[in-house]
């Protein structure tokens, strides 16, 4: 199985020993051993990745093939490694560095979640109304702008998030839009932060400190 | 694995890391508008017009050219606060003042007097209580007399009004009447922000402004004091910069 270690905050190295790993396209910024790129629909199938295509969540990818010691790194942007134990993640397209050839990637539809307010949610944030899954026993790398912050979500306590720095969720989470907007803000006295995600459920949700 | 937290164990009024706070609200606090990136507990954000707050801002913002940069929260719970990766720190003043780059100025207590300085583009925070502010990188604090990059510079506490100090070959370029129209960013080694007296000076590790929209919320705020006919000037020099081809 590829290896997955940081260097240093915002470098990745990956570890091949014939073997493949997906990473977002241009982030490879130096390789030793004999490692080929290739574009790449990210291990899905052909219907994937026309799904992908269709709904915006497309992600750019690339496979490197080989063996060798690869490193990446995107923009400055600071990396976290997740382990995935059989469980579900969900993240936006963007935020992906690279992911073990091990997990499945897949889209969802967002809208399923919270009904109407899902697809408000999708159509005001901008981004999508569709998230990238991806699924099973295996390491992934998230960019984020600084360092990620995990928030624990639990039926007492659903937290708000601003939906630009929402990077992913993991559990059992519903999301759904709430709103600040009242007619003031149509009437030029914005309040600002006027919606957020609302988070309920049991799981946890990945946040990074920006707003873009 | 990030560190993950949940409403007991997040930092309340401390760094989470350094480049994101977690606010405690249990007064009205003051916050830069969309800095919010997540929140637990019943809170309520609210424009500074909003007359339920007339009371506060009238006693705390002075500093009408950046009302609509502000919103005030209050509540219970706890804030997160990011700045598109910036660093972040927090400031405590007693019975003090501290003068900041308004892009800088993230949040404050309603307990500070926040009032416009006369150097355009920077706040004053004045009194007793906590502010944060972002700077791109940790922030260093040196003693006057000092001469300080322009671009790098945070903001200074306790000491007189900056000048400026100029050298020879940038005054030389003023009478070259291109070189000046030409010179929109000077790197900062001919032109410098002169400290004297007794003080300390914020500077950032950086002599880059902040990541993200920052430079042209600041150019903004400074264009609404031009008069019609420095912005009639002003627009046919970007008018020349946009000329395709040239």
């Amino acid at each position: 199985m590829p290896t997955f270690e940081m260097i240093n905050s915002k470098l990745l190295c990956v570890r091949l020993n014939n073997e493949e790993v997906f990473t977002k396209r241009g982030a490879m910024i130096a390789y030793k051993g004999n490692v080929t790129f290739a574009k790449s629909s990210g291990g899905a199938g052909f219907g994937q990745a026309a799904m992908r295509v269709v709904t915006n969540e497309n992600l750019q990818l690339m496979v490197s093939r080989g063996s060798g010691e690869v490193f990446y790194a995107y923009l400055g942007k600071h990396v976290t490694l997740l382990k995935l134990n059989g469980e579900r993640f969900y993240a936006e397209s963007e935020s992906i560095l690279a992911y073990d050839s091990r997990l499945r990637a897949g889209t969802e539809f967002m809208g399923n979640q919270g009904g109407m307010s899902g697809l408000v949610r999708g159509a005001v944030t901008g981004q999508g109304l569709f998230t990238t899954t991806l699924e099973g026993h295996g390491e992934l790398a998230v960019l984020s702008d600084g360092d990620m912050i995990g928030i624990d979500v639990n039926p007492s306590n659903p937290v708000f998030v601003d939906p630009d720095a929402y990077i992913g969720h993991r559990g059992q989470l519903t999301s759904s839009i709430k709103t600040d907007v009242s007619w003031k803000t149509f009437v030029g006295q914005t309040s600002g932060e006027s919606y957020q995600l609302q988070f309920t459920g049991n799981g946890t949700v990945y946040i990074q400190a920006s707003e873009r | 694995m990030p560190n993950s937290y949940n409403y007991q164990t997040l930092p309340s009024n401390d760094n989470i890391n350094a480049y994101s706070y977690c606010l405690e609200v249990r007064d009205a606090m003051f916050m830069r508008k969309g800095k919010m990136i997540a929140y637990y507990g019943n809170l309520r954000f609210s424009a500074l017009g909003d007359s339920m707050y007339a009371v506060i801002v009238d006693k705390v913002f002075n500093a009408p050219g950046y009302i609509g940069d502000f919103v005030i929260v209050n509540g219970q719970g706890k804030v997160v606060l990011g700045d598109n990766g910036n660093n972040i720190a927090s400031y405590n003043l007693e019975s003090g003042n501290l003068t900041v780059k308004s892009s800088h100025v993230l949040g404050f207590d309603s307990s500070l007097i926040c009032q416009e300085s006369t150097q355009p583009g920077y706040l004053t925070l004045m009194g007793t209580g906590t502010f944060l502010a972002s700077s791109n990188g940790p922030v260093h604090f040196i003693e006057p007399p000092c001469r300080v990059d322009e671009q790098a510079l945070l903001g200074w506490a306790d000491c007189p009004s900056p000048s400026y100090h100029y050298d020879y070959s940038y005054i030389r370029n003023i009478f070259d009447v291109v070189g000046s129209m030409v010179l929109g960013r000077t790197s900062g080694e001919e032109k410098q922000i002169d400290f004297f007296g007794q003080g300390t000076v914020l500077i950032q590790s950086s002599e880059e402004e902040l990541a993200g929209r920052m430079n042209l919320q600041r150019l903004t705020s400074e264009i609404s004091g031009l008069g019609q006919h420095d912005l009639n000037q002003l627009s046919s020099f970007i008018n020349n910069l946009m000329r395709p081809g040239e």
